[in-house]
């Protein structure tokens, strides 16, 4: 049974069209990445997975059910624009917000402190809101998506705007989530981040899916095919028919083999010539090629007006 | 239910907490208590203590008019002077300087023939002091009324209690200045209060949209509860602060200064006063909050919605209007019709029953006439609001809003 299903939904404001027919299912316990450039339907997609816009045609199920408002106690949503009250103290806003998502004050309480010992802001929770950093409040809005122990986390951007230590702080707690049996939808326009989070991915560009699948399915589908070389001697090498393509910045090359083309056969020959190897890697594309290439493809596609196959 | 009541008691708790209600609290009353009463007090005040010259041939007059003009509620400060070409100048240029303190002169000239009448003309140092110038002219009238009399050959005394001012009884109504007063009292304090917490409502809702707070609510929450949580938060914010007001007057009518002022009769403000004075605020806010909601969704930034602010503004401005048409004649057909339109029942009803026996059958449909606004007003706003409030960067125009209004 799939946590969150969306079958052909359609969302067009005024004369723009947000999302156009898209259809893609989480399953549970997994970590799935919604991608795509900014402006391409991602917080759109994601309002109408819970509630707070309707899809013009289409249908959203979350838990195996149609959409209906009751089943958002179970999910945890995070915005793109972060809101706070401002001049509320900390404690009190998480109290507050656990309190709207049917939890006890004690429980909301409990877990809160619980959580800010955790992400490590214990020392600000008196405070007012306002008083704070950005970091800091985001860290706090991310713990009121979790108090109520949500089944489905759904977290716009959540990373943006973050420095790296605490990235990687909220990155880990998410995994910890997924461990624990927690199914995360997050969505955003790092590539790098994706490649080590997610198991599952979505892609869209101008509206539309692009892209869909496991992410080991999907690396499998593009050949590793990318070799990175460190190199100082001769740079003959370069010319070895099996190199389709080679970028050489003063000995870090970078090449694309030819398909069927052996990278040890290259070596080999480098080696022999006298070159010194310091590093040879052979790679699959990255998230991010992948990415350009879907998206160069969809919009050369798109001006021939064929279809797209995502 | 229960997420209303966390949310109306969240906006109620943080209202409640800022100096600004604090400041509200106190300052209004007292405000309020200076326009209506001070403002009273300062024109009978200048009416009393005017200094006059009248100048005059005839001297028995003069000295008639300037006894008349200092006693009983008059306490006129007069100088006597027989006309001359120099002495009207003088006062034209006294009446010019900045710091003179006199009010104004009467010139009398003595009639040519016996039996007619002097002629009065009064230059004063302010075209628009009404008040002077009508005692003046009753002063006159009494002075030459007593002349006559005595001419005719009537006593002194006989005189005297002839012209004595006529005493009617209030006491079985109160003191009807007073009653009048706090009547006014309570319609400006009910306008004010309505106009300050139906701005409030509409921007607690933009402040929540540009925090974007309600994001994270509306995932939770329907728009629907949002809206009444936050209506009734801030309404009940307003009813503290007219429970705190009433109490203290409370408190104040119980001292023996009160009981001085009210010359032991009844207390300005009954008891029947505050309670419909409590539930005409109650839908009076409901009602005007509500449309105060709904122009907040549909607007960005506070100067946006002062631009909408007419919508509140206007059909109080149109209560205030009509004060003139209900102050004289309470129980006309005008009267009763504008007090039954909902938007003006909150204050113009209350204001009838301040001043005179309304039948029960007009007050009990005025509250059902308001009930089924504020439904239709809330079942409006709220669609307003489901939509508008997510609605960033451009202002809707009407046909946009009409659209809102059909979708689900």
């Amino acid at each position: 049974m799939p946590i969150v299903e969306l079958q052909h939904v359609r969302k067009a404001y005024d004369t723009k069209i947000a999302v156009a027919d898209l259809s893609f299912t989480i399953e549970p316990g997994s970590m799935f990445g919604l991608l795509g450039p900014n402006g391409s339907g991602k917080t759109s997609s994601i309002r109408m997975m819970i509630g707070i816009t309707v899809p013009d045609s289409g249908t959203v199920s979350l838990f195996g059910q149609p959409f209906r408002r009751e089943l958002l106690q179970r999910v945890g949503y995070l915005p793109e624009e972060r809101g706070l009250y401002k001049k509320m103290k900390v404690m009190e806003q998480l109290i507050f917000l656990g309190q709207l998502r049917g939890l006890d004050a004690q429980t909301a309480s409990k877990r809160a402190h619980m959580w800010a010992e955790r992400l490590e802001i214990t020392p600000a929770i008196h405070k007012k809101t306002e008083e704070l950093s950005k970091g800091m409040q985001q860290k706090i809005q991310f713990i009121s998506t979790l108090l109520h122990e949500p089944d489905l986390i759904i977290m716009d951007e959540p990373f943006s705007g973050l420095d790296p230590v605490n990235a990687v702080l909220l990155m880990d707690t998410l995994l910890d989530l997924r461990k624990q049996g927690r199914t995360i939808l997050f969505s955003t326009h790092r590539m790098d981040q994706v490649e080590k989070l997610c198991d599952n991915i979505c892609l869209i560009h101008n509206s539309r899916l692009i892209l869909s699948g496991s992410m080991r399915e999907i690396k499998s589908r593009y050949p590793a095919n990318r070799v990175v070389i460190h190199f100082t001697g001769d740079a003959n090498f370069l010319n070895h028919p099996a190199v389709a393509e080679s970028k050489n910045y003063e000995g870090h090359a970078e090449l694309h083999l030819r398909e069927g083309a052996d990278a040890q056969q290259l070596l080999a020959s480098a080696v022999q010539n006298g070159t010194r190897i310091t590093r040879f890697e052979v790679m699959e594309p990255t998230l991010e090629e992948i990415f350009i290439e879907k998206v160069t493809e969809s919009a050369r596609a798109m001006q021939a007006g064929e279809p797209i196959r995502a | 239910m229960h997420n209303i009541w966390l949310i109306a008691r969240r906006e109620y708790l943080e209202r409640i907490r800022t100096r600004a209600f604090l400041i509200a609290t106190i300052l209004i009353p007292i405000v309020m208590g200076i326009f209506v009463f001070g403002s009273s007090y300062l024109t009978s005040r200048a009416k009393f203590s005017s200094h006059v010259a009248i100048v005059s041939a005839d001297p028995t007059f003069a000295a008639d008019l300037k006894h008349e003009l200092q006693t009983g509620r008059n306490r006129m400060t007069v100088d006597l002077l027989t006309p001359s070409d120099a002495v009207r100048t003088r006062l034209n240029n006294d009446l010019k300087t900045k710091d003179g303190d006199l009010t104004g002169y009467l010139w009398v000239t003595s009639p040519t023939q016996a039996n007619a009448r002097p002629t009065f003309s009064y230059i004063p140092r302010s075209a628009g002091d009404l008040a002077t110038q009508n005692t003046l002219s009753n002063s006159i009238r009494n002075t030459l009324t007593r002349e006559g009399l005595v001419h005719e050959g009537m006593g002194a005394s006989a005189i005297d209690s002839l012209m004595a001012p006529v005493v009617i009884d209030t006491s079985k109504t109160g003191d009807s200045r007073t009653a009048f007063g706090a009547a006014y009292l309570l319609f400006f304090l009910m306008y004010m209060v309505i106009m300050l917490y139906g701005m409030n409502t509409a921007r607690s809702i933009i402040e929540e949209k540009t925090s974007r707070i309600f994001e994270v609510m509306l995932a939770t929450i329907k728009p629907e509860e949002m809206l009444a949580g936050k209506i009734l938060g801030v309404g009940s914010v307003g009813l503290t602060q007219i429970a705190v007001w009433m109490l203290a007057a409370a408190l104040l009518g119980s001292t023996p200064l009160a009981a001085s002022l009210t010359h032991g009769g009844h207390a300005p403000i009954s008891a029947t006063q505050i309670f419909f004075f409590v539930a005409y605020f109650i839908f009076g806010f409901l009602l005007y909050s509500s449309i105060a909601a709904a122009l907040g969704a549909m607007t960005n930034s506070e100067q946006e919605l002062q631009q909408l602010n007419m919508f509140l503004v206007m059909p109080l401005g149109f209560c205030m209007l009509m004060l003139f048409v209900i102050v004289p004649a309470p129980n006309s057909t005008l009267a009763q019709i504008v007090s039954l339109i909902p938007f003006c029942s909150p204050l113009l009803m209350n204001f009838r029953i301040s001043l005179t026996t309304v039948p029960a059958w007009q007050i009990g449909l005025s509250f059902a006439l308001m009930t089924f606004t504020i439904l239709a007003i809330l079942w409006v706003a709220s669609r307003i609001y489901r939509v508008g409030v997510l609605m960033y960067g451009k202002k809707p125009n009407l046909s946009e809003i009409m659209r809102w209004l059909k979708y689900s």
